[in-house]
């Protein structure tokens, strides 16, 4: 069932604060928001990245049941496949000093965004450009679960671009901020899953870029630890750089974010303050 | 990470795109500053490899020297294939050890993309530190294999000489060697997973055709076909090792093949790498 407002696009209009209250069809194709006015925060400040009319594509290849009768038979070595369009125009405009949290169902193209926010996904058609490349919160695929939780400190900070001395000079602060000083020396398969999540953090955000994207990151530990969390998150947006929070938890979606972008089926649906597009958002969901 | 200042630089600075490609320098001097990940990691890794074993860290010693043994009962006691090599036992460690580095080089660096997906696809680094981290890693692991060849070149009545200081060289050009190898097994195996499957049978090949466990001096009676035996790059560090270490006869072919195969393979392996990259993580 299609929601009532289709496609509605507002990408921060100039002048107007944190955030622009309800989101409105914009006539023009797109608003563009030029650097202007006061620098404030959210929309009318800088821009750190823009995403311009950007369609992602992915390939798919079918489960290649007759392989090699296919092979012989039609003499066509191309697998069969199918084109996912996981992204289909989407324009936004990421400002300095502000959180956007990205919403949306399972198969929006939240993740999609996000990895073709880093330069990993080639693009269809569109642009991105920022201050600089944008990266993924996340180490867990460097690590050894084999190993120590300090060889893996180390392991997944040069990983991560940091040399072994600024490895060292921040070790500690570390495995303070995992809280993990009694289990550090052990293998990290022997930690318990909360335990290995706050490690991952830990070693994450031991350097934080200027762009940081954060896909469902922030929901681990105990309540206190994501307290914690956010106030490390929140030290990157003080010093002026830009945060994407995708997420399914709306509280977080509320708490966390200046503004709020809804995808839906590849596209922007609404942005705009937080609680008005969640409340859209849930409202849409339980009507179906 | 990689190019950005960090969240305290406060300069405005002009939008860039973000799929950019880095020049060939800049690609080198990044790769460069992460230079410490192509070491560590692929020490840990083997760190972690014999961890759970009741012999430990020690099966790096272990496992060359049985590699070693069961050659030399194969080819030293049960067949006799010594014609026309004085010390055939050290004629053959010096083959084996070296060959077993290149082939574990390439069938590692022929997965060193698909099985760091991952990684690829969630932090942006120059994608070259993979397959040079297969190549650090197995040359790491080669240490101990070197030391039980010198040993074992010891006890069957070798006696160094100034000449195994030329093994230094040598092992650089191997190194070399062996990077460019791993760049291009490490492209290809990226997109061509059959690769994974035909590996085993292009290095048997190789195998045989390197002389490891024959004298090619001694079997091939032309000296048309012992030249062709110099456009075999595996054939020709070995070769040049066995010089170094056992005075065994080189050709000035095998040298000029040995020159040009480490000097033109990492440059090759370079730019075939760099054209596709951009593509691993999609």
């Amino acid at each position: 069932m299609n929601p009532p407002e289709p496609d509605v696009r507002e990408s921060g209009l100039s002048g107007s604060g944190v955030t622009a209250g309800r989101a409105t069809r914009s006539t023009a194709s797109r608003v563009v928001s030029e650097p202007n006015g006061p620098a404030s925060v959210g929309p009318g400040s800088d821009v750190t990245v823009r995403i311009d009319e950007v369609h992602v594509h992915y390939r798919v290849y079918e489960d290649p049941v007759a392989g090699l009768k296919q092979l012989f038979s039609q003499g066509r070595v191309k697998r069969k496949h199918r084109i996912i369009e996981a992204v289909r125009g989407v324009s936004l405009d990421l400002y300095e000093a502000e959180t956007l949290g990205v919403i949306g169902a399972n198969g929006s193209g939240k993740s999609t965004l996000l990895a073709a926010m880093t330069g990993l996904l080639p693009l269809a058609s569109g642009t991105i450009r920022g201050r600089s490349r944008p990266s993924l919160l996340g180490v867990s695929a460097a690590l050894r679960s084999s190993l120590s939780g300090r060889r893996n400190i180390v392991i997944g900070g040069l990983a991560l671009g940091l040399t072994r001395a600024e490895i060292e000079d921040r070790i500690d602060d570390i495995i303070d901020f995992a809280g993990l000083r009694d289990s550090i020396d052990l293998p990290m398969r022997t930690y318990s899953s909360g335990m290995r999540a706050r490690l991952h953090f830990a070693i994450a955000t031991a350097r934080l870029p200027e762009i940081l994207l954060i896909d469902e990151a922030l929901s681990v530990g105990d309540e206190e630890f994501r307290a914690r969390s956010v106030e490390r998150i929140r030290e990157l947006t003080a010093a002026s750089g830009s945060v994407v929070l995708v997420t399914h938890n709306m509280g977080e979606a509320r708490r966390a974010s200046d503004r709020i972008a809804w995808l839906d089926a590849g596209r922007i649906r609404q942005v705009g303050d937080p609680d008005d597009i969640v409340d859209a958002y849930l409202a849409s969901r339980s009507t179906p | 990470m990689d190019e950005s200042t960090g969240a305290d630089s406060r300069a405005r600075r002009p939008l860039i795109d973000i799929n950019y490609r880095p020049t060939a320098a800049a690609y080198m001097r990044e790769a460069w500053r992460r230079r410490e990940f192509a070491v560590v990691v692929p020490a840990q890794d083997l760190r972690s490899q014999n961890m759970d074993t009741l012999l430990g860290q020690l099966w790096h010693l272990v496992n060359p020297a049985m590699l070693v043994g069961v050659y030399f009962l194969i080819f030293g006691v049960v067949l006799d294939t010594r014609r026309g090599v004085d010390n055939f036992l050290g004629f053959l460690v010096v083959g084996v050890v070296l060959f077993h580095l290149i082939q574990r080089v390439v069938q590692d660096a022929a997965v060193a993309i698909t099985r760091n997906m991952g990684l690829i696809q969630s932090i942006q680094f120059p994608r070259l530190l993979l397959p040079l981290a297969t190549v650090t890693g197995q040359t790491l692991a080669f240490l101990p294999a070197l030391a039980v060849t010198l040993v074992t070149l010891l006890l069957t009545g070798e006696r160094p000489t100034l000449r195994w200081l030329v093994l230094l060289p040598v092992l650089a050009a191997l190194f070399l060697f062996n990077v460019g190898a791993a760049l291009l097994a490490a492209r290809v195996g990226s997109s061509v997973r059959d690769l994974q499957q035909l590996l085993p049978h292009l290095l048997r090949l190789t195998f045989y055709a390197s002389g490891i466990i024959f004298s090619v001096d001694a079997f091939v009676q032309s000296e048309a076909w012992r030249r062709a035996f110099a456009l075999n790059p595996v054939y020709d560090l070995i070769t040049a090792a066995r010089w170094c270490l056992l005075g065994q006869p080189i050709e000035t072919w095998t040298l000029v093949g040995l020159i040009c195969w480490c000097a033109a393979l990492p440059a090759v392996g370079f730019v075939a790498f760099r054209r596709v990259e951009h593509r691993f993580g999609a």
